[in-house]
Order: C-alpha cells, then sequence, then structure tokens
C-alpha cells in the first residue's frame, strides 16, 4: 500500500542489489504479468490510476536497472542516501545454474503486442516511422533504430516471431555473409517488420535490394 | 485451545460451504473434535453437506435463550469427532440480525469447547458476515479461479480492512480521519489513505492500527481449480497481497475442479470421505496439512499434480 511510494527500483521488482541482467529481464515479466491489465491475480485490486502508477514504476525500475550507466548512477544515489550498503553492491555471487523453465518462460504475447500498438501511436514513433518509409532504401540500421525506439528487445523478438537472435543481429547490420537464402530473409523480414508495425512487402523488397547494392 | 477458522470469500457458490464441511471431515479423521458452524443466516445449508436435513437446534435455540450455551445446540454428524451447529431453523428475518445478538453469538463462539471450530459464512460483504469473519485473526479466504470472484474476493478483503480500521477508530476519528479521503472508490488506497492520515497527526494511534491489522493472518485457497489457469495463480496473489496489505496472507493451495463434487453433494455425503483418493481429495488434505503448519515447500504445492 503506502510503503509501494517509497519503495526502491530493487524492491519493486523484488531482486536483490547485486541481481544479474537475467534475473532483472526475469522480474521484470514477473511483475508485468502480476500487474499487467490481463492478469487475473490482481483484477479489480487497483484503480485505473493506481495500475498506471504501478506499471509506470516498473518501466521506470526496469529501465534503469538493465541500463549499467543509468544503474550506476542509482546504486551511487542509493548508497549515498543510506537505502543500501555498498558492500552489497560487490558482493559476488556464486554462479549458480539457471532453472532450464526459467529459460523458456515466454513472454505473454497479448500484453507484448499491446504495449508495442500503443507506442507506435505515439508521435514520436509515428515521426520515425514514416521517415524510414520514406527512405529509398530500407537498412538494418533503420529497422534497429525504429525497434529501440520502441523498446523492443531482441529476445522480445525471437520470443514472438522465433526468429534466431542470431540472424536479426545479422540483418540489423547488414552481415550479408550471414544472412540466410533470400527465400528465409524473406520471410525474416516480413516477420520482423509486422512486429514493428511496417508495411510488410515493402520493407523487404527494400532491404533485399538495399543489401543486394551492399554486396556488390 | 480451539482454533476459529472463519471461510469467506465474498461471492456465492463457490465452495464456502463444500471447503468447510470438508475440511471439517479432515481435521476429525484425525481425531480432533470439530464443530461446524452453519453462519450463513438466511442462507443456511450445511447440514445439508453433512448428510442431516432435520435439525431440531441451532443457532435459534441459542438465541431465544431455550438453550443456554452455544454447545448445547452442537448436533453430531455420522462422521466421529465432527459436529454441527445449524442455522437452519433460524426465522426468516435471521439475516438482519441485531448487533447485540451478533455479539452474543461472537462471544460463545470463542468459548466452545472443541479442538477446531469452522464457521461457515454467507456470501456478500455485509456488517455481520465481515464480524464473524473478523472474530479470529485466521480467516480463511475462498476464490474460484474467475475475474468475478477474484474481484469480490479484492472487494472482502477491502471491505474487511475498512471495517476494522473503522472499529478500531471509533465512528468519530474515522469521520474526522476519512475526511480528505474519496471514498467513493474501488481503489486500494482509501484504508490506507485514512492509516497515512492518522499516522501523520496521531502516530502513537496509527502505529496501534498498524499493530492490529498486522495480527491478521489471512489464508486462502483457489476452489474449482482448472489446468488451463495458471499454476502459479495462488502464489501470485499470495505475493501481490503480501505487499499491498498490512496483514499476512497464505495461500494454503489449489482444490482440483471434479465433476463428482456434484454427484456427493447430490447424494449428501461429504466428498473426501465418499471420493478418498480423487486429486480433489488429496489437494484438500494437503490443505489441512498446511493449515496445520506443516508447509510444504512451495514447489511441491506447485508442481503436484497439475504439471
Amino acid at each position: 500500500m503506502s510503503d509501494n511510494k517509497k519503495m526502491n527500483y530493487y524492491e519493486i521488482l523484488e531482486i536483490p542489489v547485486n541481481a544479474s541482467f537475467f534475473e532483472i529481464r526475469h522480474a521484470y515479466k514477473e511483475a508485468l504479468s502480476v500487474y499487467g491489465e490481463d492478469s487475473l491475480s490482481t483484477y479489480s485490486l487497483f484503480s485505473e490510476g493506481e495500475r498506471e502508477n504501478l506499471l509506470r514504476k516498473i518501466e521506470e525500475a526496469f529501465h534503469t536497472l538493465v541500463d549499467e550507466k543509468k544503474r550506476s548512477e542509482y546504486n551511487h544515489h542509493l548508497v549515498e542516501n543510506g537505502v543500501i550498503d555498498p558492500t552489497e553492491l560487490s558482493r559476488e555471487e556464486k554462479q549458480k545454474s539457471i532453472p532450464i523453465f526459467l529459460a523458456h518462460n515466454s513472454i505473454d504475447k497479448n500484453m507484448f503486442f499491446k504495449k508495442v500498438k500503443k507506442k507506435v501511436e505515439e508521435s514520436s514513433i509515428r515521426e520515425l516511422t514514416r521517415e524510414i518509409m520514406e527512405t529509398a532504401l530500407i537498412s538494418g540500421q533503420d529497422l534497429k533504430r525504429l525497434r529501440q525506439a520502441i523498446g523492443i528487445e531482441l529476445d522480445d523478438i525471437f520470443e514472438v516471431a522465433r526468429i534466431s537472435i542470431s540472424i536479426l543481429k545479422a540483418i540489423e547490420n547488414n552481415e550479408f555473409q550471414n544472412l540466410p537464402s533470400l527465400i528465409y530473409l524473406r520471410n525474416f523480414l516480413k516477420s520482423y517488420a509486422e512486429i514493428l508495425h511496417l508495411d510488410p512487402e515493402k520493407v523487404a523488397d527494400s532491404y533485399i535490394i538495399n543489401i543486394s547494392l551492399l554486396q556488390k | 485451545m480451539s482454533c476459529i477458522y472463519p471461510i469467506g470469500g465474498g461471492k456465492g457458490g463457490i465452495g464456502k460451504s463444500f471447503i468447510a464441511a470438508n475440511l471439517g471431515a479432515l481435521l476429525a479423521r484425525q481425531g480432533n473434535r470439530v464443530v461446524l458452524v452453519d453462519l450463513d443466516l438466511g442462507g443456511a445449508n450445511l447440514h445439508t453437506f453433512t448428510g442431516i436435513s432435520n435439525i431440531p437446534v441451532g443457532i435459534e435455540s441459542f438465541l431465544n435463550k431455550s438453550a443456554r450455551n452455544l454447545e448445547d445446540v452442537a448436533v453430531p454428524t455420522n462422521i466421529d469427532h465432527l459436529s454441527i451447529i445449524s442455522s437452519v431453523n433460524c426465522s426468516m428475518e435471521i439475516t438482519n440480525l441485531y448487533a447485540a445478538q451478533k455479539i452474543k453469538i461472537i462471544n460463545a463462539l470463542a468459548k466452545l469447547p472443541y479442538d477446531y471450530i469452522l464457521l461457515d459464512l454467507g456470501a456478500g460483504t455485509n456488517y455481520n458476515t465481515l464480524d464473524f469473519f473478523l472474530s479470529s485473526y485466521e480467516g480463511i479466504i475462498t476464490l474460484t479461479p474467475e475475474p468475478t470472484s477474484v474481484e469480490n474476493a479484492f472487494k472482502f478483503i477491502k471491505a474487511l480492512y475498512f471495517r476494522k480500521v473503522k472499529q478500531i477508530l471509533g465512528q468519530n476519528d474515522f469521520s474526522f480521519y476519512s475526511k480528505q479521503v474519496e471514498m467513493n472508490s474501488n481503489a486500494l488506497e482509501v484504508t490506507s489513505q485514512v492509516i497515512d492520515s492518522v499516522l501523520e497527526r496521531d502516530p502513537a494511534k496509527g502505529e496501534r492500527l498498524l499493530q492490529e491489522l498486522r495480527k491478521f493472518k489471512f489464508k486462502f485457497i483457489i476452489n474449482q481449480f482448472r489446468k488451463t489457469v495458471g499454476a502459479k495463480l495462488g502464489e501470485k496473489i499470495e505475493k501481490v497481497c503480501n505487499k499491498h496489505f498490512y496483514s499476512e496472507f497464505t495461500f494454503l493451495g489449489n482444490v482440483c475442479y471434479d465433476e463428482r463434487v456434484h454427484d456427493s453433494i447430490y447424494s449428501r455425503t461429504i466428498f473426501v470421505n465418499k471420493y478418498s483418493y480423487t486429486v480433489s481429495a488429496i489437494d484438500l488434505s494437503h490443505i489441512v496439512k498446511n493449515l496445520q503448519g506443516n508447509m510444504e515447500t512451495a514447489a511441491l504445492r506447485t508442481i503436484g499434480h497439475y504439471e
């Protein structure tokens, strides 16, 4: 209840201060599955405003803690205010094995699509989308830029479209030597474009022309 | 010392009486003296679960003073060590119990000479139901994995808090502290804002209030659990409640949905006795174990037979 306002980001995500990137991501997904709009476990518990606040805090916590620079600034701030003990930060956690079911804990697809849909309707994203679609040839960097602006991780795409991370990276970095054969590439591009709410045919055509020009 | 477990949950038809009757039978099977008290006043049917159709005495005899003590109106069932105090013969107007009668019942409950006293409560959040539930620190909330039931369960908890805070502060103080709070809302914060404002103006009183709320160790059961529901629903609700309310919440376990529950009610036999080796009966005995403090590891509770 009221304690919520005073909770720090680690407490919000319920993780130790020396949590690994993997733990943070897992805790974030867990938190969304509990506090998301479609969650049965908190159905009607909060008013709309309360839920929005909680979700915003969770987003804030996640985006701060996954960013190394922001996290160390935040840690510094916590240490200065005496909220956490600096020795806790440096304490090396013994490398624990990761339970396999955690690694397979897929994201809530509905919630993911909803989040993306809401985001692409923002004016800054709409502007970026228009800019990309107007460029003569779409490159991997354009897709990456849009993906990051929306706030999608590569593993999110892997989880919803099952395109391997290495291929996604090759697409984004225009590494034609690492790309799959054309027929696969075309379909991967279309799936990727759909996630970003771009015209799949146009993106695939334009990207393939671009990459073949680069190859020469 | 006897343990009093009120069984509530806000919504109707979620299995409060079913849970009460079956937990009672399981506790009695261990040799404990158990009494089921039907406090679903005006909607009493706990006796039917135990296979008794006609109960000559009950709460009405205690209220109209034809029986001196509440224990005198307890009737044995055909299960060893299990008795029932019924309210089936109460007047048509019993739902609107007078405050004095309610207090009389609550005081008498605490004196019943049994090891376990299970109170089967009605649906809704009227004062009688809330006060019976709050007569023990260890109420059990029942819900089913449906939005309607989850909604009513949360409403029930919020109503309990509201009632308790009001009781502790007294009407005058409560009106004073709740002046600035938007009361007509479903927000979780309604009660916490009142508590916050007490803490601000009168820290000692606020602290007493919190201490009183922290004494509650609520428990909850998910009934009619189905495989399609996320197996972790109970754990998630437990976590959320512990995080956002001031009391302790413990998830006792799921009771798997079983068509045969209907058969057992139809034949007016207690489910765990008629179908002892079903998944749902085993679920219920796990719940009894958890209730008695032999908490199994969380992993065992969830993996079990659902995954």
